[in-house]
């Protein structure tokens, strides 16, 4: 076969033979479904119905006198009432309603610069911002621990000698500010290579039509590149959006290192975390993991409803 | 577009900005080149300096983990962070990483173990993506879009509304503490399928295909002998991706595994973090330290080596955004 295929294009087939091809294309295609089956065996057994699965036992309740029992949304109701998972709700919103805008403008600053090859040794700087990419955050959040640590932390010396006496990076009023800065640390450089790569894909002569008309080159990044890369921003944002509110790792770590620091729940999948493996109940986790899983959908599917009101407009 | 009646006073009347010279991977050499945007010296100077600052602020976690991976507990309390201390025990620190420090588990175990995971399930991933992408690209039948759809919209369902349910599965097929229950959910990675379709539909043209058919071809070997090697930039992306995330991983282990025999790294250092709190043993900090660097060379390294595929495989996803 493998040199008939680079033959001669062919003569255009007579009109018989294309009734007889779209009889013959409708079952090709439905083969087509055999490429798809094997994935979508692992995708229905390791997925859908796990999640099937928890939002069927997030009907029941374990009692350990009387055993599973039917309650119906009794877990929900338990839930939405309990102040520790709305606490932990809103303050992953608060988190990603900061850290994403800030990290995708240092992402979208930078992808520009290297776009425009502005500055020097741009590909080794792009290659060294991408690198926490390759970081697990368990690592990320242990290497930040300790230089942010209040005794002995190398970064408190450092506010120290700035005249910020005595910064506990791990009271409780800097700890989101914290965590931010360990997440902006680990995902910016990952953001900017998408952004960039976006960026490389706008047309040349978009670009120098611009600079012909004598266009500043703010103007040229803000009304002609920015529109182009929107596609790549909503999907970030969309992508980084359902990360931010299942925080987890990194206030799990900190609070390995600083107890006080973090309330236990201090976030909605580390409350149905202790919820499950600590506490046992596993039918209110599956309430809380379905809740949780709610509060995503309707967030990142709102962004992307403020995405087509503007391009309409 | 282009403008070429208006001419703009430069280095070269015609054509006013001149064509890239065409090199191999030469990405750099695409841009316009900067004299023409009008700017000035200086902010080169400021652009380049706000490199630097914010490469530092991407290095210093890793500079002070490379460093501390010499010294001794007491150093790496003590001592001044960014600079090395006597004695110098990064032998002495990376012979513990094979031993078993307080019975908590040998480092290098969990190593094995998350190369183990990341290969065979990230491997996985990519095969069951490849194939999937390939059949949502070039096949459409009864159900296929909403089959896609599906697949794209479990990327909303929290990992915790899967794991748990998993967890508790697990407990009735005897996967708890079996290295399949890592494995196979692994192997599920919608954004893989997602990428490689979207890698099928810019790089694998259709006519080629269908010339292949009407050389009466079958369809897997136009798959494995046509698109395939097509695809291979693409399918350098999405093993990475996936490789990457499964070395992650953090949270399915953490449920799943109550051996430490069975731990990857994540978990293994998470467990020494939380330990080395309470437990007094000297050793066990200097352990995470060059724990955790071992953990990400790997990585970083795969990374640098694989660029060139990377990059060509990241540029074909953004283009078909």
């Amino acid at each position: 076969m493998n040199g008939t295929v680079t033959g001669a294009p062919r003569r255009p087939l007579p009109l018989r033979s294309l009734l007889v091809q779209s009889a013959w294309s409708r079952r090709r295609d439905r083969r087509g479904f055999w490429f798809i089956a094997p994935f979508l065996i692992f995708f229905v057994v390791l997925m859908l119905a796990p999640l099937g699965y928890a939002i069927y036992t997030s009907l029941y309740t374990t009692r350990i006198i009387g055993g599973t029992a039917f309650t119906g949304a009794a877990n929900y109701t338990q839930t939405l009432e309990s102040g520790e998972f709305w606490s932990g709700v809103i303050r992953v919103i608060v988190f990603a309603a900061i850290q994403i805008p800030v990290m995708l403008a240092i992402a979208f600053f930078f992808a520009t610069i290297f776009d425009l090859g502005v500055a020097k040794y741009g590909t080794l700087f792009r290659t060294i911002f991408f690198i926490p990419f390759a970081v697990p955050a368990v690592v990320g959040a242990v290497m930040w621990s300790f230089l942010l640590e209040p005794q002995f932390g190398p970064f408190v010396h450092l506010a120290d000698s700035l005249g910020f006496q005595g910064t506990d990076y791990f009271s409780s009023g800097l700890i989101l500010p914290t965590i931010i800065v360990i997440v902006i640390w680990e995902w910016t450089g990952y953001n900017m290579v998408i952004l960039y790569t976006a960026l490389r894909s706008v047309p040349r002569d978009v670009i120098e039509a611009a600079i012909l008309d004598d266009t500043p080159l703010w103007k040229i990044i803000v009304k002609v590149k920015l529109p182009m890369v929107r596609p790549a921003i909503v999907l970030l944002v969309f992508i980084n959006t359902i990360g931010a509110l299942q925080l987890f790792t990194e206030p799990l770590i900190l609070q390995y290192f600083e107890t006080q620091a973090i309330s236990v729940n201090f976030t909605p999948t580390l409350y149905i975390y202790n919820t499950a493996i600590a506490g046992a109940q596993y039918n209110l986790a599956a309430a809380a993991a379905v809740i949780l899983g709610v509060v995503i959908v309707i967030i990142s599917v709102s962004s992307l409803f403020v995405r087509r009101r503007r391009s309409e407009v | 577009m282009s403008a070429t009646t208006v001419v703009r006073p430069g280095p070269e009347p015609r054509p006013p900005v001149p064509p890239p010279p065409r090199q191999r991977r030469g990405q750099e050499d695409d841009s316009i080149p900067i004299e023409y945007y009008g700017l000035r010296r200086g902010t080169v100077t400021t652009v380049t300096t706000l490199c630097v600052l914010f490469a530092i602020f991407t290095l210093v976690p890793i500079a002070w983990l490379v460093i501390n991976s010499t010294k001794t507990q007491a150093n790496i309390f003590e001592s001044f962070g960014f600079w090395f201390a006597s004695p110098f025990v990064f032998g002495k620190n990376f012979a513990l990483l094979f031993q078993n420090v307080d019975g908590y588990g040998v480092y290098f175990r969990w190593f094995g173990n998350t190369v183990l995971y990341a290969v065979v399930g990230g491997g996985g991933a990519t095969a069951l993506a490849a194939l999937a992408g390939y059949g949502f690209a070039r096949f459409h039948f009864r159900g296929s879009r909403a089959l896609f759809y599906l697949v794209i919209g479990a990327l909303l369902v929290p990992i915790t509304a899967i794991t748990l349910p998993l967890y508790l599965s697990y407990a009735k097929v005897h996967l708890i503490n079996s290295i399949w229950g890592m494995i196979l959910p692994s192997m599920v990675s919608p954004v893989g399928v997602y990428l490689m379709r979207v890698f099928v539909e810019v790089s694998v043209p259709r006519e080629l295909i269908d010339a292949a058919r009407i050389d009466g071809a079958g369809e897997l070997r136009i798959f494995f002998r046509l698109a395939l090697p097509l695809m291979v930039p693409g399918l350098m992306t999405v093993l990475l991706l996936n490789v990457v995330t499964v070395w992650n991983n953090y949270f399915l282990p953490l449920i799943i595994f109550s051996q430490n025999q069975l731990y990857p790294l994540t978990v293994g250092l998470g467990l020494w973090s939380e330990r080395a709190q309470n437990s007094g043993n000297a050793e066990i900090f200097p352990l995470i330290v060059l724990g955790g660097l071992v953990t990400i060379v790997p990585l970083i390294a795969l990374f640098l080596i694989l660029q060139r595929y990377w990059r060509s495989g990241l540029l074909l996803g953004s283009i078909a955004n």
